[in-house]
């Protein structure tokens, strides 16, 4: 009996210590790693009052594009410049909505939250209606960098007229063609200045064995799994298709309701179909289709941003060192006509949530932060790194570092972070030595004169909120279906009727009566 | 063991053998790839796809990932974890099984009911976030232990071979005075020696994949255990993410580091098997009862 | 060789059966106090970090909005059960997740019972432990590894596969995009990534039998594959009950990732199951009491499966999980 009672006090001991040891370490841990804003925020006002220095303590939330979080090398400097204490909180690109939506239900979020990217924060609408977040649009002409924003794009990303956010931007219009220029001059072949010698081109690629081994292995286009950020949008911008929604009888109707969809279907049927793109293009990841083009099997990559030459260089000429890349981006419609669709102008968006800022006082002092971080200075250091350790200045250009590794570890993880673009944060523009990612520097500048903007990129529609994306699964799979051959273009209709059925006709009209 | 020396008992198991070396084969081809694709450029991966054995050797892929220390901190975080999670989680789910098992308690049959009904049920991310938010765990290693100490299944197991042992052993253990807890560390556990070697691999394999705990609770990347780092990479490197942008200003990593990442991620607990595995042999059970 | 009777079947001597009678209740409860204390741990946990946040499941019957919370947000009683139901695809998901489960039911799951059962008939521990190794190490491989390495062998652009099938004579055929590939990609795949993990249990009751029943059996003249059915088969089938009756517990719950990196525009007729529904329709959309309501909606079927299974296993002699 006595031996049970010892051996039951050990159990519950061991128990209890293991219980108590965690929860007893956390506590302090909890106190000293906790976000804790208002007290901190408070005790700041309070200092603030007696010694300027002190300062501000802003805990920021960000997903993670890089392999791991970055150490706090740029963290530390940009606390000297800026002032201030931050603490970033990074979470997986991967998983970042699991972890924004845990926490903001569970009122968890620190003061400063990215999200993620524009579905996310279309997400995030009907909780800003709410008044979850602090308005921040009528303080930004207080701080003379913030009112540099550009207005178009701050309209972009107003929720019912009034802005929320910060953007962070990006060009507009970055897609186009990356190519092979050494397999186009051999077979005399130009940039294609129109759709038919697109065409052309995919087939001159795949029949006139450009890689001149004797063997028929080429592919002309190297696609993947996406129609929007895959080759199929920027083709059908070209087509003159609107960006996602267009006006027709002075109303506006999805892309796919008009003819030059399904011109730009018919365009992807023939080159699956005659072979000139990889016959698996609806099931290829992104690396897998990079991977066919950097092994030099495929001559031509569209859709992508044609600032990603540079990666797609680096790993070709390890395969075939004698590879030219080239990049283009003007190719007429069969009318003649040039047309780039644009994104609204950013990718992401930061918010204030009222939950973790107590008062405006408490905004003022982060958006101060923010203000500074559209300074050259700031937006340097986190976009570029520390100059002479990440990255040199050339002809008044920055020019990474050749330690990629280093930049990769230290700085990547802050660069999306950067609010702002260089026109309106005066960080460097990036100096290139590949002419064409020279020439895809030009083209970017080139495609917003043809640009398409998202007519309802600042709309809001509230079955769209809903159902959106389960109801473009439909108009997905049908043009799949119908570039493989496996539906017609009544086929193709009747899904269009299906997606006008389940809630298509609502957004329709829910869009129009927001556009008056 | 007497050797079956008959014909057919040869012909039986050379067509074991030769079918067993066949299903390992293709098993572990995959795992070879990866292997091999550690050691490699990622322009032979790119030109060869499926490369088993390297032509052109390079400890690249390696040599980056070990370039800071993030990915030691990380294998530590991890072994700790795995190491604590499961001796707690084997001692609670031990004690549970072995009540469970004892077909003569009041009350049993609804016990096993509410523990089946939660593999079936569950309150979702939101509500549990609450609960280790409340008891303090958010940020404390003590989150990735905690809310996942008992898996119901393990228990259910675990009870299922405590079940099997031959009650009289634990009747004449009693007669002797040896208490219940006596019974269960003196008797049955030494008893089931597999079973307890089965369900704390079980365990350790759990704690080693700890992922969305680690992103939900902990708010620090310094803490992450080694599987955010895995998933990370891997999810980067094979273009599967779910929000394809235009952003061309990060390239994803090199496939070469996504396999050597995999690598090194699954050595640890890989090893932990075959040390696992001499609880297998058979009469396991026997030599522990007679000692 | 006659029927062999399994090792818990030793009679219980001085235990009272259970329930016997009312009146020994509290001098049961009593003298079990410490079985009760063993418990403990465990029912806390399960109070605590299973059934306290159940009150989560509130939301399938509301229009919950994360910032109102559960107390304020707004009821809407069956609405998102009858959305489902009314959802034109949902009698095709149900269904493709239902025959997935059937193929995970039929097919798979015998798969490590048998692979146990050879690695168990090896003789000579070297091998043995190499072959188990070699087995198992998939498992450690996540689905997307998995999946993008079954698209580099099956690619029809230039993947091995179908190269080989060229070299022979035959045509292309194309596994990823055709609604015929899918579920017989997606059984390999699953057979490949967890048979040899799945024999680990099924091995831990095979050595926790009395090698001396073997010996008993051969001085019968039972030949080797004899022994494997009235010996070992027997002797873990409490095992393999168990196991039926958990997985059956899981019928509509079948691994979302996996499903999702195979699915794509063209197997979708057949691929798209509740899960990847869920995703699409629910997850993505900020869609949380439209997405707790359909699980809601397979933790009861999956109860139900359970129950009935485990009624019908108990009927057969067999213990049941509860």
């Amino acid at each position: 009996m006595k031996k049970s009672f010892t051996m039951l006090l050990t159990a519950l001991l061991t128990l209890s210590f293991m219980l108590s040891a965690c929860s007893g370490s956390n506590n302090s841990k909890t106190s000293s790693t906790d976000p804790a804003p208002a007290p901190s925020a408070n005790a700041n006002a309070e200092k603030n009052a007696e010694t300027k220095e002190a300062p501000t303590e802003i805990t920021i939330m960000l997903p993670l594009n890089t392999t791991e979080a970055p150490p706090d090398t740029i963290k530390n400097e940009v606390e000297k410049l800026t002032n201030t204490k931050l603490k970033y909180q990074f979470f997986p690109a991967d998983s970042y909505e699991e972890k924004l939506n845990t926490s903001f239900a569970t009122g968890s979020l620190p003061q400063v939250t990215y999200l993620k990217n524009q579905s996310t924060f279309v997400q995030m609408k009907e909780a800003i209606k709410d008044g979850q977040f602090w308005e921040v649009g009528p303080l930004l002409n207080e701080f003379p960098n913030l009112s540099k924003m550009k207005p178009e794009i701050l309209d972009n990303t107003k929720v019912d007229g009034k802005l929320y956010t910060l953007y962070i931007g990006r060009p507009l219009a970055r897609q186009g063609i990356i190519y092979r220029k050494d397999w186009a001059d051999k077979l005399g072949l130009g940039a294609p200045a129109n759709v038919d010698e697109l065409f052309a081109m995919a087939k001159a690629f795949t029949e006139k064995d450009p890689d001149g081994n004797g063997i028929k292995d080429t592919t002309g286009i190297a696609d993947r799994n996406e129609l929007v950020y895959g080759a199929f949008k920027t083709v059908s911008s070209w087509f003159g298709t609107p960006n996602t929604w267009g006006t027709k009888d002075g109303q506006l109707q999805p892309e796919f309701t008009f003819q030059q969809y399904y011109d730009t279907m018919d365009f992807f049927k023939k080159l699956r179909d005659g072979g000139y793109m990889n016959q698996d293009f609806a099931a290829t990841s992104k690396t897998d289709a990079v991977n066919m083009f950097t092994s030099g099997k495929a001559g031509l990559y569209i859709g992508g941003s044609m600032q990603d030459i540079d990666n797609l260089n680096k790993d070709l000429i390890k395969n075939v060192p004698d590879a030219v890349l080239d990049t283009h981006s003007m190719v007429a419609g069969p009318d003649g006509k040039f047309a780039q669709w644009m994104i609204p102008g950013y990718n992401n968006v930061v918010l204030f949530p009222k939950s973790a800022v107590k008062d405006e006082a408490e905004l003022k002092k982060i958006l101060a932060f923010f203000d500074k971080m559209m300074t050259p200075e700031v937006a340097n250091l986190m976009y570029w790194g520390i100059e002479g350790t990440h990255y040199t200045v050339v002809e008044g250009k920055a020019k990474a570092g050749d330690d990629k590794e280093l930049n990769e570890r230290e700085v990547k993880g802050y660069k999306d972070s950067v609010i702002g673009e260089s026109e309106t944060n005066g960080m460097y523009e990036p100096y290139n030595t590949l002419p064409g990612r020279i020439h895809a520097e030009e083209l970017i500048l080139e495609n917003v004169k043809v640009g398409v903007a998202d007519p309802t990129a600042a709309l809001d529609s509230a079955t769209y909120t809903e159902k959106g994306v389960e109801l473009q699964q439909i108009i997905t799979d049908a043009t799949y279906k119908y570039i493989y051959g496996q539906i017609d273009k009544a086929g193709f209709d009747k899904a269009v009727e299906d997606w006008k059925s389940r809630g298509g006709s609502k957004i329709i009209e829910e869009y129009n009566a927001a556009a008056k | 063991m007497v050797e079956d020396r008959s014909i057919s008992g040869k012909i039986y198991a050379a067509i074991n053998f030769t079918l067993l070396a066949i299903i390992a084969l293709i098993t572990v081809l995959p795992f070879v790839h990866v292997v091999a694709g550690s050691f490699t450029t990622s322009a032979e991966l790119a030109a060869n796809k499926f490369v088993l054995i390297p032509k052109v050797w390079s400890l690249d892929a390696y040599k980056f990932i070990f370039s800071t220390n993030t990915i030691f901190k990380a294998m530590g975080v991890s072994i700790g974890v795995t190491v604590i999670g499961t001796l707690f989680s084997m001692f609670i789910t031990a004690l549970m099984a072995y009540g469970l098992s004892r077909k003569d308690l009041d009350g049993r049959n609804i016990f096993n009911f509410l523990v089946v009904f939660t593999m079936l049920f569950n309150g979702g991310m939101i509500p549990t976030f609450l609960i280790v938010k409340e008891l303090g765990l958010i940020d404390s290693y003590a989150a990735l232990i905690l809310p996942s100490a008992i898996s119901a299944f393990n228990m259910i197991i675990l009870k299922n071979f405590f079940q099997n042992i031959p009650e009289g052993l634990e009747e004449s253990a009693k007669i002797d005075g040896c208490s219940d807890f006596g019974i269960l560390f003196k008797i049955v556990l030494p008893l089931s020696m597999p079973a307890i070697a089965t369900i704390s691999l079980f365990y350790a394999v759990t704690y080693w994949n700890t992922y969305m705990s680690a992103i939900l609770y902990l708010d620090d990347s310094a803490k992450w255990p080694i599987q955010v780092l895995l998933r990370q990479i891997v999810v980067l490197a094979s273009g599967m993410d779910h929000s394809s942008t235009l952003d061309g200003t990060v390239p994803p990593p090199d496939q070469t580091i996504k396999m050597a990442v995999i690598v090194v991620a699954t050595l640890p607990i890989l090893m932990v098997y075959p040390y696992l595995q001499k609880h297998f042999a058979k009469g396991a059970m026997l030599g522990s009862m007679k000692g | 060789m006659q029927e062999v009777t399994a090792p818990s079947s030793a009679a219980p001597k001085f235990r009272p059966k259970r329930g016997k009678k009312t009146g020994d209740l509290k001098k049961r409860l009593w003298r079990n106090k410490w079985i009760y204390v063993m418990l403990l741990p465990g029912v806390l946990y399960f109070l605590i970090f299973k059934y306290a946040p159940m009150y989560g499941l509130i939301i399938s019957f509301q229009d919950y909005k994360p910032y109102q919370g559960i107390t304020g947000s707004e009821w809407v009683g069956l609405e998102h059960f009858k959305r489902l139901f009314t959802e034109p695809e949902f009698f095709t998901i149900l269904k493709n997740t239902l025959i997935l489960f059937a193929l995970n039911l039929f097919i798979y799951f015998p798969v490590p019972i048998i692979l146990a059962l050879m690695l168990n008939e090896l003789r000579g521990n070297f091998f043995k432990r190499i072959f188990q190794t070699m087995v198992y190490l998939p498992h450690f491989m996540s689905w997307v590894i998995i999946v993008s390495i079954s698209f580099v062998m099956v690619t029809m652009d230039g993947g091995i596969i179908n190269e080989l099938l060229v070299y022979f004579g035959f045509n292309k055929i194309n596994f990823l995009l055709s609604p015929g590939w899918f579920r017989p990609m997606y059984i390999f795949q699953v057979i490949w990534r967890e048979a040899g993990w799945g024999t680990i249990i099924y091995l831990a009751s095979i050595a926790a039998i009395d090698p001396g029943l073997y010996e008993a059996a051969r001085m019968d003249g039972a030949g080797r594959l004899r022994q494997v059915w009235h010996i070992t088969l027997p002797a873990i089938r409490g095992v393999i009950v168990t196991l039926f009756i958990l997985k059956i517990g899981h019928v509509l719950d079948l691994g979302f990732e996996h499903v999702y990196l195979l699915l794509n525009s063209m197997n979708r007729e057949v691929a798209e199951i509740i899960d990847t529904y869920v995703f699409t329709a629910g997850l993505r959309q900020g869609q949380f009491s439209y997405s707790t309501a359909i699980g809601f909606f397979k933790s009861i079927i999956g109860l139900i499966m359970v129950m009935l299974v485990n009624r019908i296993s108990k009927k057969m002699g067999e213990e049941g999980v509860y």
